[in-house]
Order: structure tokens, then sequence, then C-alpha cells
């Protein structure tokens, strides 16, 4: 119906401002706690008027936090760092594997492939914890326990599944008509994987390479258990602001908006290529 | 000079679903071939497996005499349009065109050139920096059929081209790609399910049904003596009348519960049950009272510029009757006709097995 | 049943005067009539078929069922029986008992309902599916069962979307004459929504020609073909399309030439006398001209245009020649078969009774065959 009643309209747009609130008011908290010190942001009543300040902030980069029992050393520029490294690596080494192999479960049928496609899915369904004791056994035989590699290996299994199951459904979707066309044309099967299979799937290769790194962004447990600090990334290291003499919010806070910026910066950017994605089927045909 | 192309007993199935069962086809240079068959028959597994994005089962296929098994479909030397077009989506019309050209990592000059020569020719030259999603229906039809042209390919596929543009656009091409194809010196096997379609362009047509070859032969041959009532059928608009009857000894027809005199030659097959097949163009309207069978007119359907008449005999049978419209024997539903039948349109079929017994030739 | 069927000056304006899609329409369907909408994909014909049914609302205008108005009635209360083009079969039914629920309302005994259904399946040939669901048998049978639900009904209204789109080439001619002979006999007022003119042509008793939401003709299928109203009605009805090439016309008093623009000369010449004086002078006043032949009125001959043969094509009961005069495509169609060599040159004639002449800015008509419109 094209006709709603002002009734509807003001029902709707109370509904919109709650769902907004409910969602938005932790982020629009915490960009403010991140500016206050730890006294104001404890203070009761809470209050919204404060004087900012951008020592948390300051403490975080220079890697110096002073509290009342005395000064700590912070890593927590080095862990921003290592989650940079460990999600773009672990992204990367996933498209490098995933692409093909969704290509091929989604080109070829050939024995098992179902399963051997379901076997690597279900590695997301599996609780991370069902994996880390064996896992963290094998890290120790193999000398990979807190090493980069040994991290990079084992958030594979978060990326692997999701760029595998996505990039497949976008392999699906290209008529195989195209790509004949394309060889028939006189290219061979690299050239036409390369120049149009890997191109027509790219907004969904941009999709899912964007939700795997913030997957593998958010990741805590892995790292938890199988790096000591000068490895682990942002999502570990804020635990060293639960420190002795009580737990730092202000610079909690800001290690919180640091550290969801990119993230959320590149979620905004994305957002082009996901409906993109969403849309391929009217470029076809 | 040998064939251009040879399929020898080409067998082609997908587990245990058997799509082509031992089809052997030749075609010389130049020659266009078209393959004719209702949907679902694998006439477009056909055209894969020459091009080699499918492999045969069983069967050899050669182009020019060597065996195509171990040729990858870009060293086939073959152009190719898809039924749904298949343009790259993420390349301009010129880039699409462009594609064969480059791939025989030809000048840039020399790409243009060949893009241009066959976007002239095709009339897209103004389209040639559109995206397809930027193209009308006929304009990618066409860009599609440019892409397979491009190269000049020996052996040329063409897919039912026609398929997915409208009516208009679809006479407008069929009037328009003879010339094209004999421009472009290919050979070509080109598939449609539009009889009007084969008749028109083919040198021979060869009409697939359930995987199997009926008949190869040229478009005449195929609408004077189809080799079966399948054939038959699938040939001509209106359908062929077909009754289930039996030879007379003197060659009678027994159609409708009359005895219908129709060609002597057909004395031959007396006391043989048959089919009996009739087109529609060759059932006349009589003036002549003493001839002819009683048939009342049920309605008058105009097709083009013929008429249908759906007919029925006292006896209850329906006949299809297709005159020209300009006729002035064009009778008024409701009224009662005497009919007879031309022999040249008149088919016996074998009642079992559907094969050709013979058709009338007393024009 | 047997009602008679009033458009007036009905108009569709969707959303806030973004789309007119229906502008002015008004005909009359006389009762027992087959009248066809014909028209391409958004030109108003199926947002017409469903104000009729009562599935949109006007937004201007009445439509009247028996001197009855509907256009303010819900569907229901219409009166109307509709075949879809979706076909809109009940999945859980099987397609006997979807064709006899639509007799479910008429109170009627167990056998008659029967026999009803059994002669409408065999009239559309689905009598060996009736027990089968509609997910199991071919789109052409929905379709036919679909149109045998929407007919076995009385009504005083048919609505026919598309009917025959999906039918099996081999059944067509047969079932178009079987269901235009079950419409006359059964005096069913009928609308059938179609964008294939064969099929109008071959059912039909008048035909709508509709163009961008208006309505270019409403005529007989032989009045359309001998007097289109415009360019447009003469360019969309027939198959193959009418020929047709922009001309010159010089009068000398004796000889009357029509020469095509841009051919070297090349002319129709006609005795003065083949033409009546009132569309003689009316083609002097006239400044620019389009020239329309129909296919089966080129004639190929030992004078008149001189034309390069493109294509000669055999079809079995007719032969298409395609031409070429000045780089334009000029069609012939004869009912023989003819044998022409792509390349030769031929003569083509037309009779002076088989022109057609419209204004080149406007396309309306000005002259059909000998007569001024």
């Amino acid at each position: 119906m094209d006709h709603t009643s002002t009734f509807e309209r003001i029902v709707r747009g109370i509904l919109i401002g709650l769902v907004l609130v409910f969602f938005l008011f932790p982020i629009f908290w915490i960009v403010l706690m991140s500016f206050q010190t730890n006294e104001t942001i404890l203070r009761i009543p809470p209050s919204i008027v404060f004087e900012p300040t951008l020592s948390n902030y300051s403490a975080l980069i220079t890697g110096r936090l002073e509290t009342t029992a005395g000064n700590l050393d912070i890593a927590f520029m080095k862990n921003l760092g290592n989650s940079v490294f460990l999600s773009v690596a672990s992204v990367l080494v996933s498209l490098a594997l995933g692409i093909p192999a969704a290509y091929a479960f989604a080109r070829f049928r050939f024995r098992l492939g179902e399963d051997i496609a379901f076997t690597l899915l279900s590695f997301r369904f599996a609780p991370p914890l069902l994996v880390l004791l064996p896992l963290s056994l094998y890290f120790k035989q193999l000398g990979l326990t807190n090493t980069y590699i040994g991290l990079i290996w084992v958030y594979q299994l978060i990326c692997l599944p999701l760029i595998l199951w996505i990039v497949r459904g976008y392999f699906e979707d290209i008529s195989p008509d195209i790509e004949h066309a394309y060889r028939i044309a006189g290219n061979s099967w690299w050239q036409t994987f390369r120049k149009i299979a890997v191109p027509l799937a790219m907004p969904g290769i941009a999709a899912a390479g964007l939700l795997a790194f913030i997957f593998a962004w958010n990741n805590f447990i892995f790292a938890l258990i199988l790096a000591s600090a000068d490895k682990q990334p942002v999502t570990v290291g804020a635990l060293a602001f639960v420190t002795a003499s009580g737990i730092q919010y202000g610079q909690i806070a800001a290690a919180i908006v640091l550290s969801i910026a990119p993230t959320l910066a590149l979620a905004l950017y994305a957002q082009r290529y996901l409906v993109e994605g969403l849309s391929l089927g009217a470029v076809k045909g | 000079m040998p064939h251009h192309l040879e399929l020898a007993a080409v067998s082609k199935s997908f587990k245990a679903n058997k799509v082509l069962e031992d089809i052997s086809l030749t075609a010389d240079a130049g020659e266009i071939v078209v393959i004719f068959g209702p949907s679902g028959t694998g006439k477009t597994v056909l055209l894969r497996l020459i091009a080699g994005v499918e492999e045969p089962t069983t069967g050899k296929i050669s182009i020019d005499d060597q065996d195509m098994a171990d040729v990858a479909p870009e060293h086939r030397d073959v152009g190719m349009a898809f039924q749904n077009f298949a343009l790259f989506p993420h390349l301009n019309a010129f880039e699409n065109i462009a594609s064969p050209l480059r791939a025989r990592a030809q000048g840039d000059a020399q790409v243009k050139d060949g893009v241009a020569r066959v976007a002239r020719l095709l009339k897209i030259d103004h389209v040639l920096g559109h995206a397809p999603r930027q193209l009308s229906n006929g304009q990618k039809q066409r860009t599609a059929l440019a892409r397979a042209l491009a190269s000049s390919p020996k052996l040329l596929l063409l897919d039912d081209p026609l398929r997915n543009v409208d009516a208009k656009l679809r006479f407008e091409m069929r009037l328009e790609l003879p010339r094209l194809l004999r421009q472009a010196k290919s050979t070509v096997l080109y598939v449609t399910q539009d009889y009007k379609e084969a008749m028109a362009l083919a040198d021979r047509i060869a009409v697939l049904a359930q995987g199997r070859f009926v008949q190869v032969a040229s478009p005449e041959e195929i609408y004077r003596k189809p080799a079966t009532v399948g054939v038959a059928r699938l040939f001509g608009d209106p359908t062929i009348n077909l009754a289930e009857t039996t030879v007379g000894p003197d060659g009678a027809i027994d159609f409708a519960g009359e005895k219908v005199a129709i060609d002597k030659s057909y004395a031959a097959l007396a006391g043989r049950p048959v089919t009996f097949g009739v087109r529609p163009e060759a059932v006349e309207m009589t003036k002549d009272k003493g001839t002819g069978l009683k048939a009342q007119v049920m309605a008058v359907t105009p097709l083009n510029e013929r008429t249908v008449l759906l007919l029925q005999t006292s006896s209850g049978a329906e006949l299809l009757a297709s005159l020209p419209s300009s006729s002035a024997q064009i009778p008024r539903a409701e009224s009662e006709v005497r009919i007879t039948f031309n022999a040249r349109g008149t088919h016996l079929f074998d009642r079992d097995t559907g094969a050709t017994l013979g058709q009338g030739s007393r024009p | 049943m047997s009602s008679e069927l009033v458009l007036k000056d009905v108009d569709k304006i969707y959303g806030a005067g973004a789309i007119h899609a229906v502008k002015d329409l008004s005909f009359t369907v006389k009762p027992g009539e087959i009248t066809a909408l014909l028209g391409s994909s958004g030109c108003g014909k199926t947002s017409t078929l469903r104000m009729i049914a009562g599935f949109e609302t006007l937004t201007n205008g009445s439509i009247t069922l028996d001197g009855r108005p509907i256009h303010a009635l819900p569907p229901a209360q219409r009166n109307v029986a509709m075949a879809f083009e979706t076909y809109s079969l009940y999945p859980p039914l099987t397609i006997g008992e979807n064709i006899s629920f639509a007799l479910k309302a008429q109170k009627l005994g167990q056998a008659d309902v029967g026999k009803r259904v059994r002669d409408m399946a065999e009239m559309l040939e689905i009598g060996d599916v009736l027990h089968k669901y509609p997910s199991s048998v071919s789109g052409g049978q929905q379709q036919r069962a679909s149109l045998g639900r929407a007919l076995v009904r009385p009504a005083g209204l048919y609505l026919l979307d598309e009917p025959m789109g999906q039918l099996e080439p081999q059944l067509r001619a047969v079932l178009r004459g079987r269901i235009k002979h079950y419409l006359r006999e059964h005096k069913c007022t009928t609308i059938l929504v179609t964008h294939d003119q064969t099929e109008a042509n071959a059912l039909a008793d008048r035909i709508a020609v509709m163009e961008g939401g208006v309505l270019q003709q409403y005529a007989t299928p032989a009045e359309l073909k001998a007097r289109p109203a415009n360019l447009f009605v003469g360019t969309f009805i027939g198959e193959p399309p009418m020929n047709v090439f922009p001309v010159e016309v010089r009068d000398d008093g004796k000889t009357v030439n029509f020469t095509i623009t841009g051919s070297d000369g090349q002319s129709l010449a006609y005795a003065a006398a083949d033409l009546p004086q009132a569309v003689r002078t009316r083609l002097q006043s006239e400044t620019a001209l389009m020239l329309g032949v129909r296919p089966h009125a080129v004639h190929i001959g030992r004078s008149g245009l001189k034309a390069r043969v493109v294509t000669c094509q055999w079809l079995g009961d007719q032969t298409h020649i395609a031409t070429e005069i000045a780089g334009r495509t000029v069609v012939s169609v004869s009912h023989e078969q003819i044998t022409a060599k792509p390349g030769e040159t031929i003569a083509l004639g037309i009779a002076p009774h088989d022109l057609h002449v419209f204004a080149a800015g406007t396309g309306a008509a000005i002259a059909h065959g000998a007569e001024l419109v």
C-alpha cells in the first residue's frame, strides 16, 4: 500500500529511534569515556558534561600508563600492529587458498567434493575451545607456539570457510557460458579464471575478505592461548588494563575506539561492494 | 576434398542419462548445417562437444581431418554465439568483440580494424562503448554474433542466437543472416527450435530427436519427404493433419469413414495399417458438389497472410486447412464445405514405426 | 451468458502522477464478442485488464458490464472469470480438481460437474493429466488447465491474460480453432490480452492496439490490416511487417510518380486514372510522405522497382524474398515456392490499391489503396 497514515509514520519513527539508540548508544558512550579520566567516569551520578582529556590516547600511544600504584608499560601500539598484521596476513593467505578452492567447488563435480566443502564449513560451527587443547599441544611439538606463522595458520580456521562459501556462491552465479565464450575466443583456462571468473566474483571476494578480516580482528581465544604478550592482538592486549590498582576504564575505552576504527572504516567503505555484489544479477544476461 | 567437420558415432552421457547417441555428421567448408529439434534434445550439448567445453563419452570429432580429442577449446579455431548471449558483463561491447582478436595476440590497430569491420556488418558501431547492461536485447544479440565472427573462425557454432529476441527482430535477422554467414565464409552449425529459421537458413537440416539424428537432408527434402511422422509434425505451421487408417485395395484411403482416392502409387500399400498425413495447405475447398468430403467449418483463424480453418467431418474427425487469405474460397464459420486433398501434400507412414512409406506426387 | 462491457474515459496514473499507464481509454465489447488488447510490454494493456478484473483502482472513468458499473466492486462481485498468465493453479489440488473448483459455487450435481470438467479437458487435450498435480505436468499443460478453469465457469466476462504463450507449437492451431469455436458457441464476451499479434488476429473479432497507454486503433483484424490508422499500427500489425520508405510524389496530370527518396530516381509510376482525384489533390498538398506496402503486395514481375536480391527463403507454404533498394530492405512474400538468386536484380511491382500513404511527421494515415482516409 502506498498510503500510510500519520500515526503509522510516528510509530515507525519511534521504533527506528529505539533501535538506533539501542545499537549506537554504547558506541557513543565509549567515545565519550575515551576522553575522560577514570575519576570522571566513575563519578556518581554520571554526567555528560566533563572536561575532555587526551591523556588516555597519549598513554596508549606512548605506551606508558601512569596509575596511582605507579607506572606501567603497556604494549598497546604493538598489539594494534599485531592485529593489523595478523588479520591482513590471514585474509591474504585465505584468499590465495580460498578463491581457487571456491572455484573448484563451484565449477567441478568431483568425488567427495560436497563432503570436503561441508567439512571446511563445519570448522565454523565447532567451538574453538574444542580444538584449542590439541592445537596447543601440536604447536608446542612443532615449535609454532607464539609465532606469527602459527597464529596465521590457526586464523585460517576462521577465514577460510567464510571465503570459500561466500565466493563459491558468487562463482556459481556466473553463467558457465560466459567462461566458455572466453575460452572459445582463444584463451587458456588460467586466463579465463583470471580475466573473467575472478573479476566477476570480485564483489563477493571483497565482501568475503572484509568479513574474514573483521572476524579475524575480533578473535580473542586463539591468540589468548597460543601467543604471549609480544605477539598478541588488541583484543587480548586490552586485558592489560585490568591492573592491580583497578580497571582503567578510560584507557579501555580509548583502546576500543582505536581498535574498532579500522574495521568500521573498512565496513563503511566496502558497503558499496556489498550492494554491487547483490545486484550482480542485473549485470548478467 | 575432406570434410571440414566430421562427427563419427559421437555419444554423450551425463551419469546414467544418455543425452546424445551415435551422432554422425559431416559438414563441408562453407556449408550451413542447421541442427533442429525441440528443446531438451541435446542440441546445445552437441555444440559444446564440438567447441570442446564438454568431452564426448565415446566417438570422434575431427576438424580438417584432425582429431580434436586432445585439442583445448582455445585451439580449435571456432567461434560460438550463445543463446543467452554470454557477454562479458564487465567489458564494454568493443572489448567483448575484441576478445578473440586480443587472444590471437593482434596489435591494437589490427584489433580496432577487426572490431570496426564486424561492428559495421552488424550495425552496432554506435554502441561499441556501451556495457552489456546498457544494450537492448537486439544489440546484445548482435554483439554476441559479432564476437563469434570477429576472428573469422573456420567453424562457427550458433546456439539458437535468435531465441531471446522479439519476433520482429528475429524476422529481420533471419533475412540478414544468410548474407552475413556467406561473407564470413565459415562452416556453420546453427541450432534452433524454430522450423522456419531452420528452413530459411540451412543448406542441410539435421533433425535431432531423443538424442539421435532422425533425418539429415535439404530443407525441401525434409518438408516434402519427411523420414518419419515425427519429422513431419515438427515442420509446418499449422501442424500436419494425421489419421490412423488403412490403405484400400485401389490405393484409396479410408478417411473419417469415407474412401478418399489420392494417389495411384498408394495402391502398392494396399491393406497396410498406416498413419495418413495431409498438410493443411494441401486441404483444398471444392465447389463441385459431386466430389470431396463434407465438413463443417468450426472456426476461422487468420494466421498472418493465410487463414486457418478448423474443420469437422460428419464422423467427428478434426482437420486443419490453411488457405491464402487473399483466396476467394474462404468460407464463413459454421458453414458447410467440401474438401479434397492435393496429393502433393499427403504422406503415408508406418503405423507402428512411424517411418515414411511414401508421399503423393501428383500435384 | 452474454454481456456488454463498456470502458469510458478510463485513466490510470501510478504514484503521484509519475506514470500515466492508461490514458483516456474508451471502448465497447459487444455481447459475445472477443476483443484482444494488443501491444508491446508497457503499453498499458495489463493495467487495463487488472482494472477490469478489479485488482487495480481507476484514477478516472468508469467500467460497466451489462449496464452495471463494476469499477468500484471487489473482484469477486464482478461476475468475471480470469485465466492468469502465470497460471495460478492451486498446487495441492489435481488438474481435475482445479478445474472443478471453479464450479463449486454453481451447486451442480456430481455427475454434471464431472461431465463439464471432462468435456473441457477433452477440448484442451488435458484429459490424460486430470489426476496429476500441477507441479508434475508441463508448462503448456498447466496453461491449458488454467484456461480450462476460467472457461468452465459461467461468467459475464472472460479475461484471458496471454492464454496461449506456452502452448506446444504442434497444438496451437487446433486449440485456437477449438477455443474460438467454444467462445462463439457459448456467446462469451471475452477480453484477451496478448503481445502476440498472431494470437490476436487468430482469435479476436476486434483488436484494440495500444501503445504508450493510448488506444491507437480499435477495429477488426481485416480492417487493421487494410486501413491502419497510423504508421505505428501499420508496421506493428502484419507479419512479416510492412515495408516502409520515404517517397516524393510527382503528378504531371497523366502519371503519378512515387519516387523513393535517396534511390537515384527509382519510382513507382501509376496512370492518373488509377488514383482518384481526391487522393491526387491531397498528395500534392503534402510535402513529406511515407509509403507502406505489405510484403504480400510486393509482386515480382517485369516492371517496377529495380531491386537486388539479398536472400530467398522457402518455408514450406510460402517464400520470403528480401531485396535491397538504395540500402533499404524490401520484403516480398509469396504463397508459391519461388527461387531467386542472391545478387540478381529483379523488378518489384505494386498495385495501386495496395499502397498505404502516411504523413512522415505525424505518421497519420493519408490514403489506403486508392481511397482517402
